[in-house]
């Protein structure tokens, strides 16, 4: 107990002990970590000053250490992982991570200073957590934004899965590559990845 | 497709970290379930498709641009203040269905915006409602109302110009249409006893719905586009957007 802060708010959650320790403890993390990348992104977003790509690439830089988009490629092709080749996977991982994160930059570019209120997160299970945000419009639209988060072993907390509006982004690719891989070999879809990538 | 290869590889995977994954993927199958056991019941799909092209073609060539062209025109705050008048407007669409649902506080709250609104808030143009006593809005439509009581969705049905819909959700909108005062002001008596639509005044109701519609659009403008660009196949992700974000709403 050598850091007096701490001592403080073990102290605090001891006397309200009416949350398990542990893991409100990890669930302010979450709280605190996305309010944090939340708050350096929307004022990449307000500063006129830097150049788009610039800006793109601090944003992704950001984005990258909070997202497991590894994962996320890997959850999207559901049991199709576990039969495609290595090779595949990592070319596929790596046109899809590139695709969502394009996706997600072009988001960031219908922002205009709409309100973003940070839920509390909470831990659903040992190694995952959710975290409600919401997302206040022009014409006071409140659009409800969910982050799945996961614990990783090495790397901590990381999203795997965003709903929006009930939507899970994770879920929405799934099908569409089911479906897809229905009629059409992994090589032909990750071609059609790349191709869609440059239109 | 060449431009990709191009770039050196960098340092993908770790042996290691694969481990892990392999034993994270089971974790989450049943949190995503496998798509190939949800196959679909969908006998429509061929006729979905050609009107998702239809309306697809419909929103980036008549809608979206006449909603930028009403942006430029209107500012931001008139704008507003309409998206408001025509949200009040359905309020005994939202009273109607929140009270069939037996969420009695919902339908109070509604009930307590639409007088403030249309009174204190000048036909609904503002919403001080809200701001000045914090009553929330509470959508509800028919189509939750029945899925609140079980019934499932059916089948999916691309609706003209409307959009992604279901069997549910589409046989749900005669009853809100009822309830819409937008039309059934003009719904009249004919002398032989028949109810007509509209009866003199048959533009009115389409262009009032013409104006709400590209009031909103212009109020969203590009999330349309953006939301496609998460398609890999228009039609069937559209319609899994559409359905799973019923099945949320119906569940809250």
């Amino acid at each position: 107990m050598r850091n007096p802060i701490l001592t403080a708010i073990l102290g605090l959650f001891l006397l309200f002990g009416f949350v398990p320790f542990g893991q409100a403890d990890e669930a302010a993390e979450i709280t605190k970590m996305t309010k944090e990348k939340v708050n350096n992104i929307i004022t990449y977003l307000r500063d006129t000053s830097l150049e788009k790509e610039t800006r793109n690439k601090q944003i992704i830089a950001e984005v990258n250490t909070i997202f497991d988009f590894k994962l996320m490629a890997q959850l999207s092709l559901g049991k199709q992982w576990k039969k495609t080749k290595k090779r595949q996977r990592k070319e596929f991982v790596k046109v899809f991570v590139k695709r969502i994160q394009q996706s997600y930059l072009e988001k960031l570019d219908l922002y205009t200073d709409e309100e973003v209120i940070i839920g509390d997160a909470k831990q659903t299970k040992k190694k995952r957590a959710v975290l409600t945000t919401y997302l206040v419009s022009a014409d006071d639209d409140k659009k409800e934004m969910i982050y799945k988060f996961r614990k990783h072993k090495k790397r901590g907390w990381l999203v795997y899965d965003v709903n929006i509006l009930g939507v899970s982004f994770i879920q929405t690719y799934r099908s569409q590559f089911a479906g897809v891989l229905k009629t059409k070999t992994m090589d032909e879809l990750i071609e059609d990845l790349k191709n869609s990538e440059k239109s | 497709m060449a431009q990709a290869s191009e770039e050196p590889e960098e340092e993908d995977t770790e042996p290691e970290e694969e481990d892990e994954d392999e034993e994270g993927e089971d974790d989450f199958d049943d949190e995503f379930g496998d798509p190939a056991e949800q196959e679909i019941f969908d006998p429509l799909s061929g006729y979905n498709r050609g009107m998702t092209s239809f309306n697809d073609g419909f929103y980036t060539y008549v809608l979206d641009p006449t909603a930028r062209g009403y942006r430029w025109v209107v500012p931001e705050g008139g704008r507003r203040a309409v998206g408001r008048f025509f949200k009040n407007l359905l309020f005994p669409v939202r009273f109607v269905n929140n009270a069939l649902q037996a969420k009695f506080k919902n339908t109070g709250e509604e009930t307590g915006r639409f007088v403030i609104n249309s009174t204190i808030g000048l036909f609904g143009l503002f919403d001080p409602a809200k701001s000045w006593f914090g009553l929330e809005e509470h959508p509800e439509d028919f189509g939750q109302t029945l899925g609140a009581y079980g019934v499932g969705g059916g089948f999916h049905i691309v609706l003209p110009l409307l959009g992604p819909s279901n069997l549910r959700d589409s046989v749900s909108l005669y009853p809100d249409f009822l309830a819409d005062p937008t039309n059934s002001k003009f719904v009249v008596r004919k002398e032989n006893g028949d109810h007509a639509l509209y009866g003199d005044s048959e533009l009115a109701p389409v262009g009032a719905k013409a104006v709400e519609v590209v009031n909103y659009t212009s109020l969203h403008i590009g999330e349309y586009d953006n939301l496609k660009k998460d398609a890999v196949d228009l039609y069937p992700f559209l319609r899994d957007v559409y359905e799973q974000n019923r099945n949320q709403k119906i569940a809250e």
